[in-house]
């Protein structure tokens, strides 16, 4: 079965006002959902990436130059992803279409992995 | 990540787990350093929201106690101030890799018994308490405090960041076991106590999600007093007794459209009797002793009205006694209507309604909409229905509260019909 790739883009916001109540809800959420995805083995990752931005490396004709990652001043980052396994992209968008993150504002990039065999 | 383990995100441990953690720091930390700790608590759950979603680790509390832990040292030192080696020390790194509880959470709870005692301080005011103890020990957001209490996020943060001054200018971290000056202020917490459980419970329009979650609260902190030897005694027992038994009706007091069920046309089968059993268990321990509080007094009415096998089967005249024990003692109007509708159970509504008109001939509660509907209900049982009408009416013009104003109107139109 072939692997997808989830993107979360998200828009960084301040969540200083949530509730602990609110907080659980969500995290629970997301834990229901990989629960679900792991069980019925479609889960093959997932990381969470750092908040900072990050680093941009560009080529220039033998050099390259490192700039940091735009994202701190960005209207959107790319927060994490996950990745799973489905027969083809309308299945993995029906398993992505679950996923919490489009409920909380964030927008998801699918894209399928090649497969190298 | 290991999904394997994410079930054991159980319900409402952001929520006590905030305020163990407020507790726990402000004893290592500082009091006076109370805000600083709030924000670094609230930074750590939002970290976990963040990261979570993508593994959760295998001792979660320890996680969130560490990075709470972290940020108030990262801050401090930000903010240019010493952090003590005894207090990291103190304070050495919990392994967030062992599935064992975490050290330095105390199973029960002293630290947050401690916070207690601190927040029902004398230097707080005496109004401010219960919020200030939901907002610190409850975990509680400035605005579900709000919508239990009927009020707007601006007043309730005002009101808090008031008794947060206090609270860190005045008071030192309570030591235990409590002083004797400490144990004084039990009657306080107690108190502060009780108001948490009836804001809850009171028949208020506030949303009845986070008022369910305030008797609980009150349910689980009068627990929390009962494991400590210095705290456990017989009025917090009966405190305790009260809650539950009162508590047990709750899922039947409203009905599917959220309109107030009365007590006699409850479905008794949704109450929950094993909380009712755990009130008779406190209940039982409340009788150790020669005292008998006005706490006593109340879970026993309580009691006498969750454990009765019917409506018609309640113990009525057990029931005024203790009423007529508790005006003696302090004598309270609203009590009084209480007191005159379980007489009117056993000697007719006429008595009641004599005793009633009599009690109040000077026109002190005609603006008081819990006597117009304590009327009008003597009025309707006697059958004189346009009178019972225009009490109610008169109710109906002196109270915002959607939940009763709806109730009313029913019953206004069950009297036409």
């Amino acid at each position: 079965m072939p692997n997808y790739m989830l993107l979360l883009h998200e828009q960084p916001s301040d969540f200083s006002g949530l509730s602990p109540e609110a907080i659980e809800a969500v995290i629970n959420e997301y834990v229901a959902w990989s629960a679900k995805l792991a069980s019925e083995n479609r889960l093959v990752g997932g990381e969470k990436l750092r908040d900072e931005g990050g680093k941009h490396l560009h080529g220039f004709g033998g050099e390259f130059r490192v700039s940091d990652g735009p994202y701190t001043e960005a209207k959107e980052i790319v927060g994490g992803f996950y990745t799973i396994a489905a027969a083809d992209y309308n299945e993995a968008a029906e398993v992505a279409s679950g996923c919490p993150h489009l409920k909380y504002g964030g927008w998801i990039e699918l894209r399928e992995i090649e497969q190298m065999s | 990540m290991d999904l394997d383990k994410t079930n054991e995100i159980i319900d409402h441990l952001f929520r006590q787990r905030a305020g163990q953690m407020v507790s726990l720091l402000s004893r290592i930390f500082g009091i006076d350093k109370l805000e600083l700790i709030e924000d670094a608590v609230q930074e750590a759950m939002i970290a976990a929201m963040r990261k979570w979603p993508f593994g959760v680790p295998e001792n979660p509390s320890a996680w969130l106690i560490q990075t709470a832990r972290n940020k108030v040292i990262d801050e401090l030192r930000r903010a240019g101030k010493s952090v003590g080696l005894e207090t990291e020390e103190s304070f050495e790194l919990a392994d967030t890799a062992s599935t064992t509880p975490d050290k330095h959470l105390s199973p029960i709870g002293d630290d947050e018994l401690r916070m207690i005692f601190a927040c029902c301080s004398p230097a707080v005011a005496a109004d401010s308490r219960v919020a200030l103890t939901l907002k610190i020990v409850g975990g509680f957001s400035v605005p579900e405090i709000a919508r239990a209490f009927l009020s707007n996020d601006e007043a309730i943060a005002k009101m808090l960041t008031r008794a947060k001054k206090r609270l860190r200018e005045d008071t030192r971290f309570p030591e235990l076991p409590p002083s004797r000056e400490l144990l004084e202020r039990l009657d306080a917490v107690l108190r502060v106590l009780y108001l948490m459980f009836n804001e809850g419970f009171g028949a208020t329009a506030g949303d009845d999600l986070v008022r369910r979650e305030l008797c609980f609260e009150a349910i689980r902190l009068a627990e929390m007093l009962l494991r400590s030897p210095e705290t456990s005694t017989p009025r917090v027992q009966a405190l305790a007794a009260l809650f539950c038994f009162q508590a047990a009706r709750l899922p039947a007091r409203t009905n599917e459209a959220g309109e107030l069920v009365l007590l006699e046309d409850q479905d008794r089968s949704r109450w929950d009797m094993r909380l009712a059993e755990r009130g008779l268990e406190h209940f039982r321990l409340s009788a150790r002793g020669d005292e008998r509080t006005e706490y006593h007094l109340e879970s026993e009415i309580a009691g006498v009205y969750t454990l009765a096998p019917s409506f018609a089967e309640t113990d009525w005249p057990r029931i005024l006694a203790c009423y007529d024990e508790l005006q003696q003692r302090r004598y309270s109007d609203v009590v009084e209507l209480n007191r005159l509708i379980v007489l009117s159970r056993i000697e007719g509504v006429g008595q009641a309604l004599s005793e009633l008109d009599a009690r109040f001939a000077d026109g002190r509660f005609d603006r008081f909409y819990l006597y117009q509907i304590t009327r009008g209900h003597f009025l309707a049982e006697a059958g004189r229905a346009a009178e019972a009408e225009a009490a109610f009416t008169t109710a109906l013009s002196l109270t915002d509260n959607t939940v009763i104003r709806r109730s009313l109107i029913e019953r206004i139109a069950r009297l036409a019909s």
